[in-house]
């Protein structure tokens, strides 16, 4: 449904995205992760039409962008990081004012309008949009990219300034979307947002796709890295020897020791452990969590 | 490009504009400032009839044709009182244009909404179009809410123009529509380029200053003497003024000239002749010009020409757009220059 060949946007010299390759099968929920600057919402604009790229292409649904912006817009509906509205008037009238584009009547519009604000909890007030809470914006920004039912969702950032209810509210949206078989595309820093809603998910750091996948595989990848072992005893503990240990910190009593795997071998140091009559007090794996995966795939692409 | 995006937007501009407040507060200034020039007009027009009138009667019994004819003079015009409300237009159209135009563009960037509503279908020449469009709708329904007002007043009073007088009523619409229209698009221009509102109207009016007053300043006769050199001195003469003012006396002039009592070498007289006509004629180039780059020097020259009653200047509509063509087409030239260059801005803003 969403295809990037090669695409690549540069500002004054500097690469913002560069040679971006990634595809996004239909129903799928992606997430687009990457430290500031990464490029993600250089990436979106150029999906959304609104900047072209220096090089390369995107499509969305086999339509290129660059070539035919109109069609590919009636088929996306998308959500700025920064989401803005005219102040002096109600979410009921933006929504109005938004989903006169895609040449719905009247009735439609209405109906649509309703159903929106009732889905994002905003029905029912009534004062205009300038004295709207970021949150309530954010929520407005979200029943705005859906004003025209699209195929295509694109979502950056999407709770940045939510309140936790919020984000449960966006949770169970984009779950639905992904349900009724809507592709969506969300970018995000945040990594537990991401991990909570996408199917699969693309790592950019200085304008490249460093690592894709869905989400399973990537945590695969990162933990079969290097896996930390905490090991406390009540006596001196022996010397662990295996190829799989790449380094052991011991204290000056022996009796507590961190060590560091290719692999989980804690099932070998309690042997050991046994097989030396040293009775453990705790043994503890540091699987590393997805923000250190995260991480090391940020240190990796920015290296 | 397709008009359906160009025509929601023009919409809602146009709303935007109706229901502002800014517009709101000038346009009821326009209207009693064209309501109070036309109850005025109208009140010094019935006068001057009823003087014009009774010197009628005088010159009708009178014997001698030329006494006659000096007596009759031009009959009063209820256009004088267009010329008068033209005058204070001049001032207020101007603010008008500048505060429905400065803000266009740079609101949007400031409320964040400009991204969403370039993502919607809707190609970019449609939205400044359309904002563009739905600006010059307010615009002429201002214009022509005060001309339906100033002619209601003449009505009120009993003043029925004729049709030359209505054309030329027409003119001073169409123009005062494209004086607000020029600054309208000046500031729209300056809302591409600017960053926020606040520097869009800096520059508008910055800009509105070097067209209204600073350019015309070259047309000014001290002025222009200090830049373009004196008129040329008629040979066995010397001239030498003196003029002074202050706020507490005005203007006090001499003029002190020095006779030769050497008779005059006809070719000295000639070559004078020759020099004054090439400085008038070099002068007269100058202060067209400058009236051309000038909005307001325009709008003031078809004011001038068009409030003037037909036969005492130039007679027939066609005689009248055929003297006021350039006039016209500068003032029409002006707000297109100022679009144009707004549209290319806008079409190359870099969205991120």
């Amino acid at each position: 449904m969403i295809l990037c060949d090669h695409l690549t946007k540069i500002y004054n010299g500097v690469p913002a995205v560069d040679d971006l390759c990634l595809e996004i099968p239909t129903g799928e929920v992606f997430g687009l992760l990457g430290p500031n600057g990464a490029g993600k919402s250089t990436t979106i604009l150029m999906l959304v039409g609104l900047i072209q790229p220096t090089s390369g292409a995107c499509s969305i649904d086999g339509i290129e962008v660059a070539a035919h912006p109109i069609e590919v817009k009636k088929k996306i509906g998308y959500m700025p990081e920064d989401v803005g509205f005219y102040p002096d008037r109600t979410a009921e009238e933006n929504l109005d004012y938004a989903a006169r584009f895609y040449g719905l009547s009247e009735a439609e519009r209405k109906q649509r309008v309703g159903d929106l604000l009732d889905l994002v909890g905003l029905d029912g007030v009534g004062t205009k949009v300038g004295g709207y809470s970021k949150g309530m914006r954010q929520r407005l920004g979200l029943a705005r990219a859906l004003v025209n039912d699209p195929e295509v969702v694109i979502l950056d950032e999407p709770t940045a300034n939510l309140d936790p209810r919020g984000v449960l509210d966006y949770r169970r949206i984009v779950r639905e979307l992904a349900d009724r078989g809507t592709t969506v595309l969300v970018s995000s820093h945040i990594l537990s947002e991401v991990s909570k809603v996408c199917t699969s998910v693309g790592i950019l750091a200085r304008g490249k796709l460093i690592a894709s996948g869905d989400r399973e595989m990537l945590a695969r990848a990162a933990v079969q890295d290097r896996v930390t072992i905490d090991v406390e005893t009540g006596t001196p503990m022996p010397r662990l020897t295996s190829p799989e240990i790449l380094s052991a910190e011991f204290s000056q009593d022996a009796c507590s020791a961190r060590i560091v795997a290719k692999s989980d071998i804690s099932a070998y140091i309690a042997e050991t452990l046994y097989a030396g009559g040293v009775l453990p007090r705790r043994l503890a794996v540091e699987k590393p969590d997805m923000e250190d995966i995260l991480l090391s795939y940020y240190t990796e692409g920015t290296a | 490009m397709t008009a359906t995006g160009m025509r929601i937007i023009a919409g809602k501009e146009f709303s935007d504009h109706l229901r502002s407040r800014r517009f709101h507060l000038l346009f009821a200034i326009l209207a009693v400032v064209a309501a109070v020039g036309m109850i005025t007009g109208a009140v010094q027009y019935s006068k001057d009839l009823s003087d014009y009138n009774a010197v009628q009667m005088i010159a009708e019994g009178e014997d001698d044709p030329t006494f006659a004819g000096n007596l009759a003079g031009l009959k009063p015009s209820i256009l004088s009182a267009y010329s008068q409300m033209g005058m204070l237009m001049a001032g207020i159209g101007v603010v008008l244009g500048i505060a429905m135009g400065f803000d266009l563009v740079t609101r949007e960037k400031e409320s964040k909404s400009l991204k969403s509503l370039l993502a919607y279908p809707v190609f970019r020449d449609e939205v400044i179009n359309g904002k563009a469009l739905g600006g010059v709708g307010a615009i002429a329904l201002a214009m022509g809410v005060v001309l339906i007002v100033s002619v209601a007043i003449m009505a009120l009073f009993g003043i029925v123009p004729n049709v030359d007088e209505l054309l030329r009523i027409l003119v001073f619409g169409v123009a005062s529509f494209l004086l607000v229209f020029t600054f309208f698009a000046l500031a729209l221009l300056m809302s591409t380029v600017s960053k926020d509102s606040g520097s869009a109207l800096l520059y508008s009016l910055i800009v509105m200053i070097v067209l209204s007053s600073f350019i015309p300043i070259f047309a000014y006769t001290p002025v222009y003497s200090a830049v373009f050199g004196d008129a040329p001195t008629p040979p066995g003469m010397s001239t030498y003024s003196y003029q002074q003012s202050s706020s507490a006396y005005t203007v006090t002039s001499v003029a002190v000239a020095y006779k030769s009592d050497d008779a005059v070498d006809p070719e000295a007289l000639a070559e004078y002749e020759r020099a004054s006509r090439e400085y008038m004629n070099q002068k007269r180039t100058i202060t067209d010009i400058v009236t051309l780059v000038s909005p307001t020097g325009n709008y003031q020259t078809i004011l001038g020409v068009a409030s003037q009653p037909a036969g005492d200047n130039v007679s027939g509509f066609g005689n009248l757009l055929g003297a006021l063509a350039c006039n016209l087409i500068a003032l029409l030239a002006m707000p297109a220059a100022f679009f144009g260059l707004a549209w290319v801005r806008f079409m190359r803003e870099d969205i991120r």
